[in-house]
């Protein structure tokens, strides 16, 4: 496994140091794209080639792998390899409005590093430095459409997200000194050393530790009330960048919170950690769903409904039970697969009419068929309409919920996705069905020829979100239910 | 009869520096100069230094030494020379706009501290050579450090919050975890290197748009 895992992670580290040397030249894109896919292939391979299930250490304990640590990885993984595809054809002249292109291919590498990175390290101050990598690199990446919008979009994220980061850290070591009566002063704060010792740990320092891991964490999730960085950010960068850090980055932060949860749930129990989570997470879903309802940048809706899915997945797990839980973590998946497809969606139209603004969008699916129905396809399964995987995640965590005799949470989750989801396509039918003439772009680039990396990114995201929704593959299956275990209880 | 606890000079030193720590972060509170503001940090990571080789010196632990060797180096002069060079003498204008002026702001300051000491006191834990309650100072520097982010628009200001804010993060680590293992409080610096030179990088480029590194007028992006 420890061989995969290096040549795993080996991929884009070269790929990022080609990069450098290579800068934008087209040879750039495809190595990217054949180091991001192969990647994917790894992790697939790591995850279920080696029964990561069971939880194994690999290459001494430097790496880590259980149910959860599986499931984030496959979804960053995804993530990576898509966004990798699409943005080889995203940066070919007269597509993508990205000025700081030299530095564009070793920046999403290392960003795609930096992910692969965070749920695989048995450390958790390494976890912290790989999750604290990924701000300063994907702060850049932000940034590369060169405007003053974007250049705001990621001062902000930088500093909100770095300091939100010191408070995670801040956490760690409250958590690391929660163990420090029973494992002595000097030892490596790993998973699984902490989970053997959780019930001698100190129960005061790690219910504190854990709420600032929350809060820190929580940040890069794009927890409400943290959330201020994320609408900006997810608006304001390139659209292959807005997928990874929708898709990706919040997951891998989400994963930080919940490796934590996962120790505090066995040294305090697990109505504190699920207390916490449901606090956060219904207050996200609130305020995000209500926010999509007032959103005129296309960009910045999807960016809120980023919030809206954090904070239901956060919900699924502070509901408790095997059932919210799985849903929960499904979620993760098929909302990478989703929202990576609403993001190119996006980006196909930005690239097309040249502004963020839905009101001077219209008829999409006029001038570019193609285009438009994957993005009315990508409104509908980021919004969780049948037969996408998001209802039966959605599902699943509500029945969850109802198993659990969590009513007023399974309400609340029904009621703001229906909410979430007339916000939301609102937007994108007025965008792609309505007849009218667009008042923004040229002719020349509204309609100009698909792209083909770019569609073939769009496809496979698609089929993924599609497939799912209608079947789980028994690995997977068997890997949910693993994660479901680690935090949430057994079925 | 109780009995006195004891204090030797590392306590004591301890405790002094502590004090001189804290009354470092809230003197960020008074200065309005981006240059001076940045001496300022670099006065409070010799405290973050100082107390860092204290402790190593108490514990025999030479993991701690190298680290508060390492620490004064990249906090002391690394970070505050780069960033002066970097941004401070490419704009004319060094005056921080203020949110709130420094009356209030050293008032808020010193009700922050208040609020830190108090919570650090419900937490059991002995920090090493620290008085009760040994988070009280690092949390000080941490909640300081926010509200002079919050309430300073400037980029130069904004990262000396937050460096502040690693700072009191820094410290609590040496305080309560002073075991964690040398390889990690080594990375955690290294890590940030990089960040500095990245939050440089969007300092001069803020810079360089507005002639200014006040961002008074940063503020587009809303709703």
């Amino acid at each position: 496994m420890a061989v995969w895992l290096l040549i795993m992670l080996a991929l884009p580290l070269a790929a990022a140091a080609a990069g450098v040397v290579l800068g934008d030249r087209p040879a750039m894109g495809w190595l990217s794209v054949a180091s991001a896919v192969a990647s994917f292939a790894a992790a697939l391979v790591v995850v279920f080639g080696y029964d990561a299930v069971r939880g194994r250490h690999a290459l001494g304990s430097v790496f880590f792998l259980d149910g959860l640590s599986g499931v984030f990885l496959i979804a960053v993984a995804f993530v990576y390899a898509v966004v990798a595809v699409y943005s080889a054809g995203y940066l070919l002249p007269g597509i993508g409005h990205i000025r700081l292109r030299r530095w564009y291919w070793p920046l999403l590498n290392l960003f795609g590093l930096a992910l692969l990175v965070t749920p695989v390290m048995a450390n958790l101050g390494v976890l912290w430095v790989a999750v604290e990598l990924t701000t300063v690199v994907s702060a850049l990446l932000v940034t590369s459409e060169g405007s003053d919008e974007s250049l705001e979009a990621g001062w902000k994220y930088i500093v909100i997200g770095s300091a939100g980061l010191a408070v995670g850290l801040l956490g760690i070591v409250l958590i690391y000194a929660a163990g420090v009566p029973s494992l002595g002063d000097h030892y490596t704060p790993t998973y699984t050393t902490l989970v053997h010792a959780g019930p001698h740990l100190n129960g005061t320092l790690v219910r504190t530790g854990f709420a600032f891991v929350l809060v820190g964490f929580g940040t890069k999730v794009g927890l409400v009330p943290m959330h201020a960085w994320l609408p900006d950010a997810h608006s304001e960068g390139p659209s292959p960048i807005s997928a990874m850090l929708s898709g990706a980055l919040l997951a891998a932060a989400l994963y930080a919170v919940l490796r934590f949860g996962a120790i505090a749930q066995v040294a305090v129990g697990p109505s504190y950690v699920h207390v916490l989570l449901l606090v956060f997470g219904a207050l996200s879903l609130v305020v995000a769903a209500l926010f999509t309802l007032r959103q005129t940048n296309y960009k910045r809706l999807l960016a809120y409904s980023s919030i809206e899915h954090m904070g239901i997945v956060s919900l699924g797990i502070g509901i408790g039970g095997p059932i919210a839980a799985y849903g929960a973590f499904f979620h993760v998946l098929v909302h990478a697969a989703a929202k990576t497809l609403a993001f190119f969606g996006a980006g196909e139209v930005l690239s097309r009419y040249e502004t963020r603004d839905a009101e001077e969008v219209r008829g999409v699916i006029r001038v570019a068929p193609f285009a438009g129905v994957m993005v009315l396809l990508g409104a509908l399964a980021i919004t969780g309409v049948p037969p996408f995987g998001i209802f039966r995640s959605e599902l699943l965590i509500v029945t969850g919920g109802f198993s659990q005799s969590r009513y007023a949470l399974a309400g609340l989750l029904i009621v703001f996705a229906n909410v979430a989801f007339v916000g939301v396509y609102q937007v994108f039918h007025r965008m792609v069905l309505s007849p009218g003439e667009a008042t923004a772009g040229d002719r020349t680039h509204v309609g100009r020829p698909e792209q083909p990396l770019m569609a073939v990114a769009m496809v496979i995201s698609l089929i993924v979100v599609l497939v799912l929704g209608l079947w789980i593959p028994s690995p997977l299956n068997r890997l949910l239910h693993g994660a479901a275990t680690v935090i949430g209880g057994r079925l | 009869m109780p009995v006195a606890p004891h204090y030797d000079v590392a306590h004591a030193t301890a405790a002094i520096i502590a004090i001189l720590a804290l009354l470092s972060g809230l003197s960020l509170l008074l200065v309005k100069q981006v240059h001076e503001q940045v001496r300022v940090y670099a006065v409070q990571s010799v405290f973050a230094a100082g107390y860092t080789l204290l402790v190593g010196i108490d514990r025999v632990d030479a993991a701690l030494i190298v680290l508060a060797v390492w620490t004064a180096l990249i906090k002391v002069i690394v970070i505050p020379v780069s960033i002066d060079r970097a941004v401070t003498r490419q704009v004319s204008e060094h005056e921080v706009p203020l949110v709130v002026q420094v009356p209030m702001s050293l008032l808020i300051g010193v009700t922050l501290a208040g609020l830190a000491y108090w919570s650090g006191s419900a937490l059991p834990i002995h920090g090493a050579l620290l008085p009760m309650p040994a988070l009280g100072m690092p949390l000080s520097l941490v909640l300081v450090g926010f509200f002079f982010m919050i309430t300073r628009q400037n980029v130069i200001s904004q990262i000396v919050g937050l460096l502040t804010l690693e700072n009191g993060v820094f410290l609590a680590t040496v305080a309560i975890a002073p075991g964690l293992p040398f390889a990690i409080g080594f990375l955690l610096l290294l890590d940030l290197l990089p960040a500095v030179v990245f939050y440089g990088v969007f300092a001069r480029l803020i810079a360089a748009r507005a002639k200014t590194t006040n961002i008074e007028d940063m503020a587009v992006l809303r709703g």
